[in-house]
């Protein structure tokens, strides 16, 4: 099933539920991963937006990795970062526009948002449907 | 898919698949320092050597690196007969001698019960153990900056006639790339010193964040069509550029 991680800031209130969330899913070898979402000040009063990977058609990341360690999953159309043959050479963190590749740097490891394997736990934890997993035709329907 | 038997256990595998990736998948701990999955299988540290038979051998064995050897249907592999561990335990030995002073060397042949090398050590042994990895991955991402010079007791990893190497762009995968550690570097202000050469870092217009070098991200620009101006800033006044875009949309129609 095609789906996407959809993002309404206005519904945003900032709580950072999401950022816990990430951090939790993703630890490694019991210490606290890196959180791969940031919900960030949007620029106007009481404004939260939760910046994550946009899974972009054209990646940078993937274009600048030189030993194609980022790849697209079929199935749920998220670039994953394979940590086995990433190199940590930070091309990638450097290259996304989006600054949504990131540098772990307290488990020395590079991660992204990898839309937890098609069931990203973020959404199921923002207590205001701000961010939402919903599949692609009621996403078409919605922003038609 | 071809099916063989790992310590006991039917499992199955892609056809040409390496041993060690489907040891692996089983959970089992083969130790491996040569391994990486960005290059090639290369079995220079010999670390996952296995025990290799089949039915129809007459009880002949074979003592193989599993990095390297293909899973084959009807093999019978086992990672940790006496055997095995005895051949782990020789290199892991070997490897002491030359690396004495070496953190991970010495607590994987702890592991193997191993506390001193029973070989003369090296004089003046450093932590490299030549596995040759930093050269593979340098070489697999295009730049062909280092490689392994002379042979037998001088061999060494080195950049061209042990001069700052010109290829180098400073990526540091050679050095997060190393086992041991041996490759080492400096990151002071916007200067990064690898190899003897010196670098600049690229700084952030926003944050003033060092983040790639001025080499590196001209070869990406030129190599893989990333434009000049994504490394203008770091990845953390990207997505503050973002968040405020992002957000300036979500107010169209709002303001009347």
């Amino acid at each position: 099933m095609e789906a996407r991680l959809v993002v309404t800031p206005t519904l945003c209130i900032g709580c950072r539920t999401c950022e816990l969330a990430c951090s939790f899913t993703h630890a490694v070898d019991g210490k606290l991963g890196l959180s791969r979402i940031y919900p960030l000040d949007g620029g106007f009063k009481e404004l939260w937006v939760p910046v994550t990977c946009l899974q972009c058609e054209d990646p940078a990341c993937a274009k600048s990795c030189l030993v194609n360690a980022i790849t697209r999953n079929p199935e749920t159309g998220a670039m994953v970062l394979d940590d086995d043959r990433c190199v940590r050479c930070l091309a990638c963190v450097a290259a996304c526009p989006f600054g949504c590749s990131l540098h772990d740097g307290q488990n020395g490891i590079i991660v992204k948002c990898d839309l937890c394997g098609g069931d990203p736990v973020c959404a199921h934890f923002c207590p205001t449907k701000a961010l939402e997993f919903s599949p692609m035709e009621s996403v078409k329907r919605q922003s038609a | 898919m071809v099916t063989l038997t790992i310590n006991g256990k039917l499992v199955e595998a892609d056809e040409g698949e390496m041993l060690l990736a489907v040891i692996r998948r089983q959970q089992i701990d083969v130790p491996a320092l040569c391994h990486h999955d960005a290059v090639e299988p290369y079995g220079a540290c010999r670390l996952c050597t296995v025990e290799i038979t089949k039915s129809d051998w007459n009880g002949w064995k074979n003592y193989v690196t599993s990095c390297l050897y293909p899973a084959e249907d009807g093999l019978i592999v086992s990672t940790h007969t006496p055997e095995v561990i005895e051949l782990r335990r020789t290199v892991l030995d070997l490897m002491l001698a030359r690396s004495p002073r070496a953190r991970l060397i010495r607590d994987m042949a702890a592991e193997y019960g191993i506390m001193r090398t029973s070989y003369q050590e090296v004089v003046d042994g450093d932590d490299c153990i030549l596995c040759g990895l930093c050269t593979r991955v340098c070489d697999e991402m295009g730049f062909h900056a280092i490689s392994s010079v002379n042979r037998g007791h001088g061999k060494e990893i080195a950049p061209p006639l042990w001069q700052p190497p010109p290829d180098c762009v400073g990526c540091l995968s050679c050095a997060q790339v190393c086992p041991t550690g041996f490759i080492t570097y400096t990151d002071k202000g916007t200067t990064r010193t690898i190899w003897d050469r010196k670098f600049e870092l690229l700084t952030c217009e926003q944050t003033g964040l060092p983040t790639v070098t001025r080499e590196f991200a001209e070869f990406l620009s030129a190599h893989r069509e990333i434009p000049k101006e994504y490394f203008q800033l770091s990845d953390r006044a990207h997505r503050k550029e973002l968040a405020g875009t992002m957000g300036k949309i979500s107010q169209w129609g709002r303001e009347e």
